[in-house]
């Protein structure tokens, strides 16, 4: 018995020890070392910042949580590159990046302050700031476009939105004021129609689940045309309905106490963003230090360049990157509003171009 | 140890109801007499027992061991307890079983047998390292015998220890409990169903009536042991504790 | 070939032939990858990255043993604490419960705003999910001792402790073995999920990368390790179990 008691506490004991010498080693760091596939690019994102710098700058630290896992979102993209580059480097800053599950964290840290930078959609940022009431504040609208549409197997036969009717569509979480939109512009009879909650697995589509799948532009038809099927797509846009895509978001608070901080941090990432543009090839393999190797590097340069596209409109052509105005915010609160969805009357806290003129005078 | 009990009354209360269980026991025994208590089931033999050895307190009346109460008894290791089922320590081996009844024992009681020697006298010497789960009912309950033995008290109080054993265990181990009994003459009280039983081991058989219960026969057995059946005076002893079993209420004669 | 053995060689043989029939299906009704995977892929996508799924489940495993230890440790000393102090019990256990209940989905983000992005929450939660099972099963083996026993120690005029070290204890033992029998994969899974909604490392993350990637071969060869994992810790705290708590039937060989 005595015997056995010591085989049970031996026991406990390489527990104990087993535990934080399998934590360590694995450390807390996401994937950064590169893995089979891409070639490392020198130096690797991380060195960037461990190596020390030649000048005694003391540079400023600060977290940017990216809103999703690790891919080719055009503002993860600018603030990997900026970082792989050294944009940031230059500009002071010593930005630790972290990722976000999608489930909202990213928004709950920024409002406490746990970090200062991250990235939202435009009409999920307004809905978020009268109800619950966050204090979010878009400096950059890198999508001048929303990121949404809506796709059918070109097999189907269904040509436009009218002929969704007698049909079912898909929509995830909860159904989307733009797809109501949508179909009223596209004269389509919404009773019609049968709505399904349906959540990410575009394989819905392909195996006739549903007829309409909900995607993101840049993601998923590249899932569903690598499995040989040719899509309709229809986005918001098209039939005259206000979108705008993803921003870079920061609070109140950390817009009135350190404006010179976010200043810098967006001068880098959309000198990254320029510089993606420039050269999507090395951006992508930027990218893909911070993914894993279940990740098709073709799928994320699709997303690459799929963003890129909505991140350009006359106004950028004429203000650069992230140009943001009130007729657009206007536009899209309007939408929202008509929708029945919680919007303040003023939404012109909601953004601003601040920071982006102050990024722009070097 | 002598026992003298004097208008012992005890009542089991919750707050629903109220059940006497036993009511105004007078009796006393001599030091080293082997009592035998017997009636039907529920009768308060079990809890006549159970106050003797603090594990109760009585309700009204007193038991005095040697002139004294029983918890200074129970805690001066004077009393030794055994019930129907052996209770041995499952992770303990034999020798450990019977080490850990001396191991608590007060520091100015030295035991006279050492755990081997009471382990030969039961017979169980070749399983001294053997644990419980691998013996039979009956060598567990002899197990139980040696622990009992290796506390050398004054007072054994045995409730229906071999009631669970089958006919031949049984037979065997009265045998074998009058052998280790008879050298150290301890006080015992023993509980049983069963008439034979009580007729083989008691020097005096109290006969016990249930609701409340009561002490209404008090037999002593003059006969010097080993005792056969064939012996008529046995038979008639047996007889008049047919009569002494009949008068209780729901008599529940054993076989 | 004894009992045990013979079993085991029955085990092996099951899954092979499931194995065989899954591959067999896949090929035959031409199933496309990202639908289901064939186990062959599967394990042709462990091969090809053993440096990944062993540094994922180093992670996965230590955060799971650590939060099982806590779990143990904390269900195993609260047991004890009410054991001998039977007054708090109505209030540590209404307290037990509703802590149990709380949705983890719920809790977890909290988690990582009070304790950071790193492993630690993910401790938290696996330790939360596991000491409530150690919590009842080793209180109920404490306090439920053969009253015969009881009353033997009580004659031998034990002391409170002298009864809880050498009678509640070993008893208690079966008890937290059962315990442990449950908690094991459940802090797996706990630190899975944990993961799941939210970690820079581990086989939770790696399966949801590739769930949101639609790369099915990575997903299941995650789940394939996770499963020998469950199975492996499964039998080992069976092998455990047969050495300590040796006077039990049911772990004794035939």
């Amino acid at each position: 018995m005595r015997k056995n008691f010591w085989l049970l506490v031996s026991f406990v004991l390489i527990l104990a020890a087993c535990a934080p010498a399998a934590i360590t080693p694995a450390a807390t760091e996401p994937v950064n070392t590169p893995t089979a596939g891409p070639t490392a690019i020198e130096p690797s994102p991380t060195a960037a910042v461990v190596e020390p710098s030649p000048a005694p700058v003391e540079l400023l630290p600060m977290t940017f949580m990216a809103g999703y896992k690790p891919q080719a979102n055009l503002p993860f993209v600018g603030v990997y590159v900026a970082k792989a580059k050294g944009f940031f480097e230059e500009e002071g800053l010593d930005v630790t990046v972290e990722h976000s599950a999608g489930q909202g964290q990213h928004l709950q840290l920024l409002s406490a302050g746990t970090i200062q930078v991250t990235n939202q959609d435009a009409a999920v940022l307004l809905q978020r700031r009268a109800d619950p009431g966050l204090p979010l504040v878009a400096i950059a609208l890198l999508g001048q476009k929303g990121q949404q549409a809506y796709a059918a197997l070109k097999s189907s036969g269904i040509e436009s939105p009218k002929d969704w009717e007698g049909h079912t569509v898909g929509y995830k979480g909860t159904p989307p004021p733009d797809l109501f939109a949508l179909i009223s512009a596209a004269g389509a009879d919404k009773d019609k129609i049968e709505l399904v909650n349906v959540g990410f697995d575009p394989r819905l589509l392909t195996e006739g689940k549903v007829d309409v799948y909900p995607v993101f532009k840049s993601n998923e038809p590249y899932l569903i045309q690598s499995w040989g099927y040719d899509l309709n797509l229809w986005a918001a846009e098209d039939f005259g309905v206000p979108s705008l895509g993803l921003t870079y978001v920061t609070s109140e608070e950390i817009l009135e106490t350190q404006p010179e901080l976010l200043t810098r941090f967006l001068r880098g990432a959309l000198r990254g963003i320029q510089y993606a543009a420039e050269h999507p090839d090395e951006a992508i393999e930027i990218t893909l230090t911070y993914t894993g190797p279940e990740t098709d590097p073709a799928h994320m340069r699709f997303m690459l360049d799929a963003e890129l596209k909505d991140a350009q409109s006359d106004l950028t052509a004429e203000n650069g990157w992230g140009w943001q105005t009130q007729e657009q915010w206007q536009a899209l609160a309007g939408m929202l509003k008509a929708e029945g969805l919680p919007v303040e009357d003023d939404i012109s806290g909601a953004f601003t171009t601040r920071i982006l003129e102050a990024a722009r005078d070097k | 140890m002598n026992i003298q009990v004097e208008a012992l009354t005890h009542i089991f209360a919750n707050s629903r109801l109220q059940r006497t269980a036993l009511a105004e026991i007078n009796f006393g025994v001599k030091s080293g007499q082997f009592v035998a208590l017997i009636g039907p089931s529920g009768c308060g033999k079990s809890t006549l027992l159970r106050l003797a050895g603090d594990l109760l307190q009585p309700t009204r009346g007193t038991i005095t061991l040697d002139g004294r109460k029983p918890p200074e008894m129970r805690a001066a290791h004077e009393i030794a307890w055994m019930a129907q089922s052996p209770a041995l320590l499952p992770w303990l081996d034999a020798r450990q079983n019977v080490a850990l009844a001396q191991r608590f024992m007060p520091a100015n009681r030295h035991p006279r047998l050492t755990v081997d020697q009471v382990l030969e006298r039961v017979g169980l010497s070749d399983a001294a390292g053997a644990f419980p789960f691998t013996l039979s009912g009956g060598m567990q309950q002899r197990l139980a015998l040696a622990r009992l033995l290796a506390l050398e008290a004054s007072l054994w109080l045995m409730d229906e220890p071999f009631a669970a054993l089958d006919e031949i265990s049984r037979e065997r181990l009265t045998t074998e409990l009058l052998d280790l009994w008879q050298p150290f003459h301890p006080t015992v009280l023993w509980v049983t169903h069963n008439i034979y039983e009580a007729l083989r081991l008691a020097d005096r058989i109290l006969v016990v009536s249930p609701s409340p219960g009561r002490i209404v026969g008090d037999l002593a057995i003059d006969l010097p042991r080993p005792r056969s059946e064939a012996n008529p005076r046995f038979q008639q002893i047996l007889a008049a504790l047919r009569t002494a079993l009949g008068s209780t209420a729901n008599a529940q004669v054993a076989q | 070939m004894n009992g045990k053995r013979k079993s085991g060689w029955v085990a092996l043989i099951i899954v092979l032939v499931f194995l065989g029939g899954w591959e067999a299906a896949v090929r035959l009704l031409d199933v496309p990858v990202y639908i289901l995977p064939s186990p062959s892929r599967t394990f042709e996508t462990l091969a090809a990255n053993p440096q990944m799924y062993l540094q994922a489940s180093a992670l996965t495993l230590g955060e799971s043993l650590a939060g099982l230890l806590i779990g143990v440790l904390t269900g195993g000393l609260l047991a004890v604490l009410l054991t001998l102090l039977p007054g708090l019990e109505g209030g540590v256990m209404t307290l037990a419960i509703l802590m149990k209940s709380m949705p983890l989905v719920a809790i977890a983000p909290l988690l990582t705003i009070w304790l950071g992005f790193g492993v630690v929450p993910k401790i938290v939660i696996t330790a939360l999910m596991t000491f409530f099972p150690v919590l009842v099963n080793v209180l109920s083996g404490l306090q439920h001792v053969e009253p015969a026993l009881t009353d033997l120690f009580h004659s031998w005029n034990a002391s409170r402790w002298e009864v809880f070290r050498h009678l509640r204890l070993p008893t208690a033992l079966p008890f937290l073995f059962a315990a442990l029998k449950i908690s094991a994969p459940l802090a797996l899974i706990g630190a899975v999920v944990a993961e799941w909604t939210g970690a820079s490392g581990g086989l939770g993350r790696t399966m949801w990368l590739a769930y949101t990637n639609l790369n099915l071969p990575y997903l299941f060869a995650a789940i394939f390790i996770l499963a020998a994992g469950g199975m492996t810790l499964f039998r080992l705290l069976g092998w455990l179990e047969r050495k300590v708590v040796f006077w039990l039937p049911d772990s004794r060989e035939s």
